[in-house]
């Protein structure tokens, strides 16, 4: 026997380890081995990423909210360099500043009507991810492009909203140095911003790989696995969304 | 049709199933901004929110993740378990920290 055939024998043998090791000969795919949870390496080590993310928006989250609980503390026991950043934003914004004196916080920043179009979006981009995903795996290739389309478009329309809030924000006198509030609420919602970047050159890849030709019906995890990344910025948002801005 | 193809077809929800998941997470979304701007304070304010949040939470993580389908399709209680363990160890820490601080209700 040739050397490439011993070679080709060990490799179908290994085949049907991994078939056999799946517990369900009808359910592999060809894009990994699996694990002993029954999916795939690859699915498992994003699950596993994504389960450090829920650790680090977690933090993230904890300290915005107790931040702001010392912020609103600080004021009323009158902590000086609290007090000269308010005297700040009364020579920037006198009208803000009057407003946050009468509601006791900064929550009259936030624009709710806008950040819900911009939850709708980021909402709807979840749709058409899934809708991506079951599109490639039937093999309809047309459609599976648009739904990537789609899905990268409304996060960069996430996106831009976004820095539109930020650019209102700092002409209105809260900037990232300024206090706890705005150091504590940039990280968060800007962390959450580079996430769905991210997101965005990962489906600008996978575009480019399906009008090449390399993104086929073998390889649905791909954009499953993508998918579960984009989803996961999406349940933060959802997160933040409640916490941040419709929670006082 | 291949094998990953009738999978995928059994294991996760159809093309109507997402866009009904998607119409419960805009309905769900248009009544927590409508709640806040009803005048409701305190808890019967934030714990209708928060509840609201869950489900969407749970919609996403189990529709659209499939996190409900895999977990009930392959090797269940493993997966499900290594899950709902780190959940429950996140929620303890966060309460912890919580505590150590005082955060006020």
């Amino acid at each position: 026997m040739s050397e490439t055939a011993v070679l080709d024998d060990n490799a179908r043998e290994e085949d049907e380890l991994v078939v056999d090791h799946s517990g369900d000969s009808g359910e592999h795919h060809d894009d990994g081995h699996h694990s002993s949870l029954g999916i795939s390496n690859t699915k498992l080590a994003m699950w596993l990423f994504l389960g450090s993310e829920c650790l680090l928006f977690g933090a993230l989250i904890s300290t915005y909210l107790l931040s702001k609980a010392n912020f609103m503390t600080q004021v009323l026991a009158g902590n000086p360099k609290v007090l000269a950043t308010l005297t700040k934003l009364k020579e920037v914004a006198p009208e803000k500043y009057e407003e946050i004196l009468e509601e006791g916080s900064v929550e009259p920043l936030f624009d709710i009507l806008f950040t819900s179009a911009s939850s709708f979006i980021l909402l709807m981009s979840s749709l058409t991810m899934v809708l991506s995903h079951k599109a490639v795996s039937e093999a309809d290739y047309r459609a599976s492009r648009i739904w990537l389309g789609a899905t990268a478009l409304l996060g960069s329309i996430f996106i831009a909203g976004q820095v539109y809030e930020f650019t209102v924000f700092y002409n209105e006198g809260i900037y990232f140095n300024k206090n706890l509030f705005g150091s504590a609420f940039y990280t968060l919602t800007g962390f959450h911003g580079v996430h769905v970047t991210v997101g965005i050159i990962m489906l600008a890849s996978l575009l480019i790989m399906s009008m090449r030709g390399k993104l086929n019906q073998d390889r649905a995890e791909t954009v499953e696995i993508v998918g579960l990344y984009w989803h996961f910025v999406d349940i933060v948002w959802v997160l933040i969304f409640t916490i941040v801005y419709l929670i006082p | 049709m291949s094998d990953s193809a009738t999978h995928d077809a059994h294991a996760h929800p159809q093309e109507k199933q997402y866009w009904a998941i998607f119409v419960v997470l805009f309905v769900l979304t248009a009544v927590e901004v409508a709640w806040s701007y009803l005048g409701f304070e305190g808890v019967s304010l934030v714990v209708p929110l928060l509840v609201m949040m869950f489900v969407k939470f749970i919609l996403v993580a189990g529709g659209f993740m499939h996190l409900y389908y895999d977990a009930k399709l392959l090797n269940g209680k493993l997966f499900s378990w290594t899950f709902a363990a780190g959940l429950i160890l996140t929620l303890l820490v966060f309460l912890a920290v919580f505590a150590a601080f005082e955060f006020p209700s």
